[in-house]
């Protein structure tokens, strides 16, 4: 480029003093080669080039004015290039000729540069600016980002400061009544680990075992979600309690056969919908307690009476009155199994595994903002669930309590039967399809002719005997019915 | 009333191990935030990576922090650091 460029300014020199020259190439199309300048080769790349431009205005003089329509086509830069060579031609060249620019001092250059170039002050773009304020959105995120982190540290230290607090306070009711306090399932023997496992931020397991009428007992601490800012903006909103779950797993011989529940209307309302043994054998509304004296806030959802009768002792409407700001629930259950399954393919082929359980839930005080001194309030509940196992173990139905408790069962299993007969059936067919077809290929597969032809006998002898029993019942019920 | 006075409710011999509760279910049936939060920083972080939009790379970044504080302890330290350095970009 600056090659040409000097080049360009060269020529313009050597144009100045040969004109005829150039009104030669002027007037032919086809350029020949021009032996008389050095430089007639590149003459014909300036010409080539040449594209059909606007005629610019420019006062100059005539063969410079042809050198300049030559090569209008070219860059502004170039041309740019051009008109500095041009001006430093007419300089080097010519004398500066006033005359030529007359019009221009009069008008005045600011009246010029408001009316058709104001000068617009461009602003530069925000990625160019090396301040704070291009970065304001960055700023805003990872302040945001860094809050969030502050909430998580300061969350996941309240709660487990909380279940220290609340292990502390039980440690010695549980080490009294379990021989296993503390376990993981990881370690080879069974030997307590006395601490609490962490299965989240929020949620803290115990295990107890080794005690007389009960399998284990599972305690579960299920704190609020302080390590979450979103939760913690969202219980703003909606004050909740932190929560103590406690199952406890009976042994088979120390429970009789009752479904019972006792808690806040609210809890039990949802427990009915929700469990599979509550919504099967209490199908009647939670009622009223205070007939056992119970406050207002507490309901019951009983399988019978006598139950409700039997469950109610002094000692437990005493704790149930005394602490019935933090109960929420006390389900005792023999055929406990869960909350419903909602299973696509329609009902489950069979019954659901049940386990003779005792659930209680309590609410920690201070709905939300608890602190580590209140988990000693919940000690006394702790004596509850204790006193419950041993009741539990104790209560029996009498001989009518019995009769019902089984009646009831029996109609639940018949119910669930009817409901997946047509499954059942289906699954069963299936079956035997399958177990024929295996011992065809059983038989396909057998290499000895011999061993294949008594194969096959066997089991046409055996569709004959299937088809005369069936034949023989036919009759039967012919028989009976006539 | 805790224990009777004259013998030690403990049995020993008695002792049951501690069985954690089949898992198959359970994840899906406890709080899926966790999940729905992965899925979302991962869409989020796609999406301003395409588009070339800022915020949402914000969004994603904001989602996986939030996935992480509510996960549960069951999945790995690994597999959640890895996941958030792909929400990274």
């Amino acid at each position: 480029m600056k090659a040409f460029y000097v080049l360009c300014a060269v020529l313009l020199v050597f144009g100045s003093v040969s004109e005829a020259k150039f009104d030669d190439f002027e007037d032919e199309e086809d350029l020949v080669e021009y032996d008389d300048n050095d430089f007639a080769e590149f003459e014909d790349v300036m010409e080539d080039s040449v594209t059909e431009s606007p005629q610019r205005v420019i006062t100059t003089e005539d063969d410079e004015d042809e050198t300049t329509v030559e090569l209008e086509g070219q860059d502004e830069n170039q041309e740019g290039d051009f008109e500095d060579a041009d001006t430093q031609g007419d300089t080097e060249s010519e004398p500066y000729d006033d005359e030529e620019f007359e019009g221009y001092e009069d008008k005045p250059d600011t009246s010029s540069s408001k009316n058709k170039d104001p000068i617009t002050i461009v602003d530069v773009p925000a990625h160019l600016q090396n301040s704070w304020e291009s970065y304001y959105l960055e700023i805003l995120m990872v302040t945001g980002l860094l809050a969030y982190i502050m909430n998580y540290i300061i969350g996941k230290n309240k709660n487990s400061r909380l279940a220290q607090a609340w292990f502390n306070s039980h440690r010695e009711l549980l080490e009294s009544n379990f021989t296993l306090v503390g376990d993981d399932g990881t370690n080879k023997e069974a030997t307590s680990t006395g601490k609490l496992n962490q299965e989240n931020e929020h949620i803290y397991n115990l295990w107890c075992s080794g005690r007389v009428c009960c399998e284990g007992m599972l305690i579960q601490l299920r704190f609020l979600k302080r390590q979450d800012l979103l939760n913690v903006l969202a219980r703003m909103m909606r004050p909740v309690s932190d929560q103590v779950q406690i199952k406890v797993t009976m042994n088979d011989e120390d429970m009789d056969t009752y479904v019972f529940a006792v808690g806040t209307r609210k809890a039990l309302v949802r427990l009915q919908k929700e469990m599979q043994d509550l919504s099967e054998f209490c199908s009647d509304k939670p009622k009223s307690g205070a007939k056992y004296g119970l406050p207002d806030s507490l309901a019951i959802l009983s399988e019978m009476g006598e139950v409700t009768e039997g469950m109610m002792d002094t000692k437990m409407v005493h704790f149930l009155t005394h602490y019935a700001d933090k109960i929420e629930s006390v389900h005792f259950s023999d055929q406990f199994s869960g909350p419903k399954i909602m299973q696509e393919e329609g009902q489950p082929l069979k019954l659901p595994d049940t386990k003779r359980t005792l659930l209680f839930t309590f609410n920690v005080p201070g709905s939300g903002n608890t602190y580590p001194k209140d988990m000693e309030a919940l000690l006394p509940l702790m004596n509850m669930v204790i006193y419950s196992i041993d009741k539990a173990k104790k209560f029996r139905l009498n001989r009518e309590g019995k009769q019902k408790a089984d009646k009831n069962r029996a109609r639940v299993e018949e119910n669930f039967l009817k409901l997946t007969h047509v499954q059942r059936q289906e699954a069963a067919q299936s079956r035997r399809e399958e177990k024929k077809r295996a011992e065809k290929e059983r038989i396909m597969n057998e290499e000895d002719p011999e061993k294949q032809r008594r194969l096959e006998e066997a089991a046409l002898r055996r569709e004959q005997k299937k088809l005369e029993k069936k034949q023989m019942k036919m009759k039967q019920i012919k028989v009976k019915a006539m | 009333m805790s224990s009777n006075n004259m013998s030690d409710p403990r049995r020993p011999n008695k002792v049951l191990r501690y069985k954690p509760p089949p898992s198959e279910c359970n994840p899906a049936l406890d709080d899926p935030t966790p999940d729905y939060m992965n899925l979302l920083g991962m869409i989020f972080s796609m999406c301003g990576l395409m588009l070339k939009l800022k915020w949402c790379a914000w969004v994603a970044v904001y989602c996986s922090f939030i996935s992480f504080a509510n996960s549960r302890s069951s999945e790995d330290t690994k597999q959640m650091m890895s996941s958030f350095i792909t929400l990274s970009p």
